[in-house]
C-alpha cells in the first residue's frame, strides 16, 4: 500500500513538472515572435505584391488575393479569420485580406493591427441555396425585397456597424408569428464578427438577424448550425442545410456548384497590417481573466470536455464490440478455412477503414452517407470514430486470438465445448489479457482523434478552445488549456487501464 | 477378457495431410475397460490416431464407432460425445486464466450443469486423490510440469469419461517428474476405465498395459498383450524398435 502511495506521489508530482515545463517552454516562445514584430512593410495595395498575405480558406478575399500568387506573394489560408489575425500579430504574414466589417472588429480589440485606407475590393454578399430548391429561393428573394423596402435590413445592420448607431436597433421578432412552415436549417461559421460570431455562448450577428427576419416572413423556425466556413457550400449542396448565410460573395465559381440570392448588402474587402503600436502587454493574471472568466468562456471547454467524453466513450463502445466481433469472424475464418467470402467482405472492410483519413471518414458519413437526415452531428462522430476504431481494434484483438496456444483451443473442444464455448470461456479472456496494452494505445489515439469532430460542426474540447481564441485572438492559454485536458484524460485513462491490467494479471505470476 | 463389450470400433480409417498418408487403413476394435498403450517411432502417426478418435483430427476416410455412435457422421454432436472421451495432453494445456479448481470445475458446471458446490467437492476429492489439495487456489503457472500434468487428469476425471486418451502425458516432463504422474495412470488403470495412451514408458506398457499396439509407417504393426510384444516381437521393425529404446 504504501509504495502504491509513493507511486502516485512520484507520478503525481512528475506530471506537475510536466505541465510546468510546457507552461515555460510556451510562454518563452511567445516573447520570442512577439519581439520580432515590427512596422509593417505595407502601406498601399501594391506592396501586396511579393508579401505574404493572410486569407480565410474559401472566402472572397481568398478569391481574389490568389491572382497575387502569380506575382510573388505568398497566401496562407486559414479555416478562421482569428487565426489569421494571431498570425499577423505574431509576425507569421504581413498582412490580412478580408471583409471590412469584420476588419473593423478586429482591430477594435487589438490596437495593434491597423486597416489601409485604400480598399481592396467592393462586393456582395448573397444567400447560397441549392439550385435545385427554386421556390425557397423565389420566396427568400421576396422576404429581403421586403426587409430592404420597410427599412428592417438598414436597422439590423446599423445595429452591429457604425459606432453611433451600435446595439440601438436590436431586431425583434414581431409576436404571434405563425411558424407553421416548417424549419429554415441555416449553415454559418460564427468566427465572422459582425456578420456571425459567438456571444455569451450564443450565435449572433447581421446575417443571424437576416436569417431571424427571413423566418418571421416566411413562418417558419430557424436552425442555425455553425460549420467551417470550407464546409458550408458542401452542407448546401448534399441538403444538409437549406440556405448558406455567412457573408458570402457571389462569384463564378461558386455559381457553378450552388445558386445565390439577390445581394442583401455590399461589402468592402480592406487590408489589415500590423503596425505594432500600443500594444500594452497583459499580465498572467489578466490574460487568465480574459480567456476563461470574461463572458463564462471557461464553459467552452468544461462543455467541450463532456462532448469529447460523450464522443470517446460511445466510440470506444462501439468500436470495442464491432472490433470483437470482426476479429472472432476473421479467426475463425483463417482457423476453419470456412466462410471465405465473409473473411474477404471483412478484409475490404478493414482495408478501406484504414486506409482512409479519419476525418475522411467523418465527412463522408456526415455529408454523403446520412446527407438528406437530420442526424444528430454528435451521433455522426460516435459512428464515425466507432467505426474507425472497430477495424483497428479488430486487428489487435486478432492478433491476441492468434497469439493464444493451438492447444489451448483444442483442450477446450476435447474437454466436449463448442466452438463458441471455446472462444468464449478459454480464448478470449486470455487474448484480452494480451491485448491491454495495445487496446489502451488504440483508447489514447481515439480520445485524441476526436479532436477533428469540429470539422461537422461539433462544439468538442479543441472547438472550445478554438471559440475562446477566436474571442480573444490570443493562441496561448486556450491552446495550452485543451491541450492539458487532453493530457489529463490520457493520463487518467491510462492508470486505469493500468490498474485493470494488474487485476488481470494475479495469476501468480 | 474375452467377453467385454467393445467400446471403440475403428474400421478402414485413412488420413492425409496434403500428399503425406499419415494413417493408411486402420480398423480395430477397443474393448471397454482395457488399457492400451501405443508404440512406435516418431512419425509413425501414433498421435495422430489418438487426435482423430476424438475428432481433433478429422478423418479422411473410414469410420469411428464410440459407443454405438458414429462419430464421422456429420450429423453426430461431436461435443456430446467428447463429454464421455477426454484427452491428456503432452503440454497439459491447461487454462492459465483459471485457478487449479476452475480448471476442474469448468466443463462439468457449464457443460453438465453440475452444481457449484458439487463441482468443487468432486474437483477437492480428486486433487487430494493425486496429492495437490492445497493446490487447489493456485494458477497452473505456479506448479511445477508434473503437478501440472497430475491436475490435467484430474481435470479429464472430472467429467466421468468413459475412455481417456493419453497424448505422450510424459514426454514434456523432466526425469524426476515421470514417476508421479505414471502412478497415477496406474491408478487409475485399475479404475475399470478404458484408456488409449501414447506413450514411450516400456516400464509403465510392460506393466500396466492390457494391450499393446506397435505402430509402423501408418499401420498397426503388431496388437497383442505386452508379455508377447516384449518378449516375442514378431515384426523386425519392433524388434529393432525396442532394441533402441529399452
Amino acid at each position: 500500500m504504501r509504495s502504491f502511495n509513493f507511486k502516485i506521489k512520484k507520478f503525481r508530482f512528475a506530471l506537475v513538472l510536466l505541465m510546468m515545463s510546457i507552461v515555460a517552454v510556451a510562454s518563452v516562445s511567445c516573447d520570442m515572435k512577439k519581439s520580432e514584430t515590427g512596422l509593417s512593410k505595407i502601406h498601399t495595395i501594391d506592396d501586396l505584391e511579393g508579401a505574404t498575405i493572410g486569407v480565410q480558406l474559401g472566402t472572397t478575399g481568398d478569391i481574389f488575393v490568389s491572382d497575387y500568387e502569380e506575382k510573388g506573394s505568398v497566401v496562407e489560408r486559414f479555416t478562421k479569420a482569428a487565426d489569421a489575425v494571431q498570425a499577423l500579430k505574431l509576425g507569421k504574414i504581413d498582412c490580412i485580406v478580408i471583409d471590412r466589417a469584420p476588419a473593423n472588429a478586429f482591430v477594435g480589440n487589438n490596437p495593434e493591427l491597423s486597416i489601409l485606407e485604400e480598399d481592396f475590393a467592393v462586393e456582395e454578399y448573397a444567400i447560397c441555396i441549392s439550385k435545385e430548391k427554386t421556390e425557397l429561393k423565389n420566396q427568400i428573394n421576396e422576404s429581403i425585397s421586403v426587409l430592404k423596402e420597410n427599412g428592417t435590413l438598414e436597422s439590423i445592420i446599423s445595429n452591429y456597424i457604425g459606432d453611433d448607431t451600435k446595439g440601438k436597433f436590436p431586431y425583434v421578432s414581431p409576436e404571434n408569428v405563425d411558424r407553421s412552415n416548417g424549419t429554415l436549417r441555416v449553415a454559418t461559421n460564427a468566427t465572422f464578427e459582425p456578420y456571425e460570431y459567438m456571444e455569451g455562448g450564443e450565435i449572433v450577428g447581421i446575417d443571424i438577424d437576416i436569417a431571424r427576419a427571413i423566418c418571421d416572413i416566411l413562418g417558419m423556425n430557424l436552425k442555425i448550425e455553425d460549420i467551417e466556413f470550407d464546409s458550408i457550400i458542401s452542407a448546401v449542396q448534399s441538403g444538409k442545410s437549406d440556405i448558406g448565410l455567412s457573408g458570402m460573395t457571389v462569384t463564378q465559381d461558386r455559381l457553378k456548384s450552388i445558386d445565390f440570392t439577390q445581394s442583401y448588402t455590399t461589402a468592402t474587402q480592406v487590408v489589415i497590417v500590423n503596425t505594432g503600436s500600443s500594444n500594452e502587454k497583459l499580465s498572467f493574471k489578466d490574460k487568465f481573466h480574459n480567456n476563461f472568466i470574461v463572458d463564462s468562456r471557461w464553459k467552452n471547454i468544461t462543455n467541450g470536455l463532456l462532448v469529447t467524453l460523450q464522443i470517446s466513450f460511445f466510440a470506444v463502445l462501439i468500436g470495442v464490440v464491432l472490433g470483437f466481433v470482426i476479429a472472432i469472424m476473421r479467426s475463425t475464418c483463417d482457423k476453419t478455412g470456412k466462410y471465405k467470402i465473409l473473411n474477404l467482405i471483412l478484409k475490404a472492410y478493414l482495408t478501406i477503414i484504414r486506409g482512409t483519413p479519419t476525418m475522411v471518414q467523418l465527412l463522408i458519413i456526415y455529408y454523403v452517407i446520412f446527407a438528406s437526415t437530420d442526424i444528430n452531428k454528435v451521433l455522426v462522430a460516435v459512428i464515425a470514430f466507432g467505426l474507425n476504431s472497430s477495424a483497428y481494434i479488430a486487428e489487435i484483438v486478432r492478433g491476441g486470438i492468434m497469439a493464444v496456444d493451438e492447444g489451448q483451443f483444442e483442450a477446450g473442444r476435447s474437454l466436449g465445448f463448442n466452438y463458441n464455448q471455446t472462444m468464449w470461456y478459454f480464448i478470449l479472456p486470455q487474448a484480452f489479457r494480451t491485448v491491454l496494452p495495445s487496446l489502451c494505445n488504440e483508447f489514447i489515439v481515439l480520445i485524441k482523434e476526436t479532436s477533428i469532430s469540429g470539422y461537422i460542426g461539433i462544439m468538442d474540447l479543441t472547438r472550445g478552445g478554438d471559440y475562446i481564441r477566436s474571442r480573444t485572438y490570443e493562441a496561448f492559454m486556450p491552446l495550452v488549456a485543451v491541450a492539458l485536458v487532453y493530457l489529463i484524460l490520457v493520463v487518467v485513462l491510462t492508470w486505469l487501464v493500468s490498474k485493470l491490467e494488474k487485476r488481470l494479471k494475479n495469476d501468480g505470476k | 477378457m474375452e467377453n467385454k463389450d467393445v467400446i471403440i470400433q475403428v474400421k478402414g480409417l485413412k488420413k492425409t495431410f496434403g500428399d503425406l498418408e499419415v494413417l493408411k487403413n486402420i480398423t480395430t476394435d477397443i474393448k471397454r475397460g482395457e488399457v492400451v498403450v501405443i508404440l512406435g517411432p516418431s512419425g509413425c502417426g501414433k498421435s495422430t490416431f489418438l487426435r482423430c478418435l476424438n475428432l481433433l483430427e478429422t478423418p479422411t476416410e473410414g469410420s469411428i464407432v464410440f459407443d454405438d455412435v458414429d462419430l464421422t457422421d456429420p450429423t453426430t454432436n461431436i461435443n456430446e460425445q467428447r463429454e464421455k472421451m477426454m484427452m491428456v495432453f503432452q503440454h497439459f494445456n491447461l487454462f492459465p486464466h483459471l485457478t487449479i479448481l476452475e480448471n476442474l470445475t469448468i466443463a462439468p458446471r457449464k457443460l453438465k450443469k453440475v452444481s457449484n458446490e458439487q463441482a468443487d467437492k468432486k474437483a477437492l476429492e480428486l486433487l487430494s486423490r493425486v496429492g495437490l489439495q492445497d493446490k487447489a487456489k493456485c494458477y497452473p503457472n505456479q506448479l511445477s510440469g508434473g503437478q501440472k500434468q497430475r491436475v490435467a487428469i484430474c481435470r479429464a476425471l472430472a467429467m466421468e469419461p468413459e475412455v481417456i486418451l493419453f497424448d505422450e502425458p510424459t514426454s514434456a516432463l523432466d526425469p524426476e517428474m515421470v514417476g508421479e504422474v505414471l502412478e497415477v495412470m496406474k491408478q487409475l488403470a485399475g479404475s475399470g476405465i478404458t484408456m488409449i495412451c501414447v506413450t514411450h514408458e516400456m516400464g509403465f506398457a510392460r506393466e500396466v498395459a492390457s494391450r499393446v499396439m506397435f505402430f509402423d509407417n501408418g499401420v498397426i504393426a503388431e496388437d497383442d498383450t505386452p508379455e508377447e510384444v516384449f518378449s516375442n516381437p514378431k515384426h523386425q521393425r519392433l524388434k529393432e524398435f525396442l532394441s533402441k529404446i529399452v
